[in-house]
């Protein structure tokens, strides 16, 4: 059984928001919405970081546990999927984001914000897979094809992993047994392990 | 008049009571399975769907499929000398093209087991995540919050609000009204203990009605608009997601909608009521008992226009819709003053506030109605049976008196 996951190793990403503009444009995501954004910790700092984020696809999601109107769903694969056509722009989700994934055309209240947009892991939405109506609402469906989401295939310096959860954790340990260091598997233990001691 | 020798009894009101008595029943069984839903534990999220290849038999032949092929794919990830991109590469199975896709479907059973797997981790995995904290830095996307990494106070917050809020709110809102209707049931109405005189006394003026209504249709339509975005999930999605989606919509835009008239009517409540209902030397008294409530002699503690109950209702409609707006403006303008996080307790707040006013303002309609016999009259045409005047608010009619207002015949 495979459960996908994002990691970003914040070793090697370079804030150069290409995985950010990539998805814009795979999905032609709105003006005024970002599916992922990169983050800089400590920016300019001796131990700066930075970190791609985006929708995580938790487990025991918290956005699919207070959406009023059912609009968030999860798959088997781990991926949190959302209905435009449900979804009345209250935005619950946000409140309850760790990673403030979810995104609204407008910031104003809830009616008035429009439907609710985030990452999808590129597996598109409730439509019929591939379709048109799937594409003008949530972008590609590369799941379907069994490609993976787009932000990680074309990170340049593969900082930024994604699929099944064990093999890139695999690749990542590797990595850092390799170079010798490595700051960890950020947001990891939010996302994926909210009851596990560390 | 009715013969003083038999004076009414709210026992005596039997239709009443026996409606009091199965809304009861029911209410017993709605608080019962709200309360059994804060305790059982099964708050998690599941998966719903699940991913196959196409034209591939039900079943785990086909989950087997997906899992293959997205961990080939995966493999892709790895250092590029490892993973390509080369000429020479083997190609990938499902790349691109036409061929066989991987498709959703419902996801019938099962979806607990694999969620509460994905909680377990290996040593391995376990040493190298990072503890939980909240983490903020910069972002060179001009979006709010973009600055934000990880917050895990998000988890607290869904905890609150669907596992803990909804359902004591649920509670609160089936036990006061279980309350009530157990009240119906065993006591009845509070009777008019001499019956009707089938004189008047006028109560209240157009002004304090039409705005009483007017507050009042606000509140009930904002209250049923945030029934169905906090209980729609309960409540309608059994109908049909998309009923719920279409009904959430109506109700987001109701609850816009009815707020001015409601801050309006709270308003001027506030402006006409406010004087008479200052705390008084005589509502020790009353409350200490109980406004006579669960007597039928008609012999009340004494009140003027408005005894401590009236005086209670109307402070909590004063306090309790300020601080209600106060709640929705601030979420209405999202970061004007509040940050993501003040927002999410502003959020909490309201959500609380509201179904304890519901619950209050659940008994209010019960006693202006069904609860006490001539009580609707005060708000509907504005006079009152001089009897009952005299039963409930003893100094009011004696000022009355005293001011030569009261005139004989009404």
């Amino acid at each position: 059984m495979t459960r996908l996951k994002f990691l970003c190793d914040a070793e090697r990403c370079i804030e150069c928001n290409a995985c950010a503009t990539a998805c814009k444009n795979e999905h032609e995501v709105p003006w005024g919405m970002v599916r992922r954004r990169v983050v800089t910790i400590n920016d300019g700092g001796p131990d700066e970081k930075s970190i791609a984020v985006s929708c995580m696809h938790c487990t025991d999601a918290p956005c699919v546990a207070v959406c009023p109107t059912s609009t968030l769903y999860q798959t088997d694969l781990g991926v949190v999927l959302h209905d435009k056509d449900t979804c009345i722009g209250c935005g619950y989700c946000f409140y309850a984001c760790p990673f403030g994934a979810p995104q609204f055309p407008e910031e104003t209240l809830f009616g008035s914000r429009g439907k609710m947009d985030k990452c999808t892991y590129c597996a598109g939405g409730p439509e019929e897979n591939g379709s048109e109506e799937e594409y003008s609402k949530y972008g590609r469906n590369r799941i379907a094809e069994g490609k993976l989401p787009i932000c990680a295939e074309m990170c340049s310096t593969r900082a930024l992993l994604a699929g099944d959860g064990e093999a890139i954790g695999e690749i990542f340990r590797e990595r850092v047994i390799h170079r010798g260091y490595g700051s960890g598997a950020w947001g990891w233990k939010t996302a994926y392990y909210p009851e596990q001691e560390t | 008049m009715t013969d003083q020798a038999h004076p009414n009894r709210g026992r005596d009101f039997t239709g009443y009571r026996i409606g009091g008595g199965v809304a009861a029943l029911l209410l017993v069984i709605a608080l019962g399975w709200q309360i059994f839903e804060i305790i059982d534990g099964d708050a998690m999220t599941v998966p719903e769907t699940q991913w196959q290849v196409s034209d591939a038999p039900e079943g785990d032949a086909g989950q087997m499929s997906a899992t293959e092929v997205l961990i080939a794919r995966t493999q892709l990830m790895d250092e590029r000398f490892q993973a390509g991109p080369s000429p020479e590469a083997e190609a990938l199975k499902f790349a691109i093209g036409p061929g066989p896709h991987l498709d959703e479907r419902p996801l019938e059973d099962g979806g607990r087991n694999i969620a509460e797997d994905w909680l377990l981790a290996d040593a391995e995995t376990l040493e190298m995540v990072r503890p939980s904290e909240r983490v903020v830095g910069t972002s060179s996307l001009p979006y709010p919050n973009a600055e934000i990494f990880e917050r895990p106070g998000g988890r607290d917050w869904r905890l609150g609000m669907a596992d803990t809020v909804t359902h004591l709110g649920a509670v609160i809102i089936l036990g006061f009204s279980l309350l009530l209707a157990m009240m119906l049931a065993l006591r009845g109405r509070v009777p008019i203990a001499k019956g009707r005189s089938g004189r008047t006394v006028k109560r209240f003026g157009f002004l304090e009605r039409a705005n009483h209504w007017m507050t009042a249709t606000s509140f009930i339509v904002l209250g049923l608009t945030g029934i169905v975005i906090a209980y729609g999930d309960t409540l309608i999605r059994p109908f049909g997601a998309d009923l719920l989606g279409a009904l959430g919509n109506v109700a987001t835009w109701g609850h816009a909608l009815f707020f001015p008239p409601f801050a309006l009517g709270v308003l001027i409540m506030i402006l006409l009521w406010t004087w008479r209902n200052l705390p008084a030397k005589e509502d020790a008294r009353w409350l200490a008992k109980a406004g006579g409530f669960f007597s039928d002699d008609g012999n009340n503690p004494p009140a003027k226009k408005f005894n401590a109950g009236q005086k209670l209702v109307f402070w909590s409609a004063a306090l309790g819709g300020i601080a209600m707006i106060l709640t929705g403006v601030t979420l209405m303008f999202p970061y004007f003053w509040a940050d993501l996080e003040v927002m999410t307790w502003v959020m909490l707040v309201h959500a609380v506030l509201a179904t304890v006013l519901i619950g209050i303002f659940i008994g209010h309609i019960y006693i202006g109605t069904v609860g006490m016999q001539g009580a609707i009259w005060a708000m509907w045409n504005g006079k009152v049976d001089r009897n009952w005047a005299e039963e409930h608010h003893e100094f009011w009619v004696k000022e009355l008196h005293e001011r030569g207002e009261l005139k004989q015949g009404g």
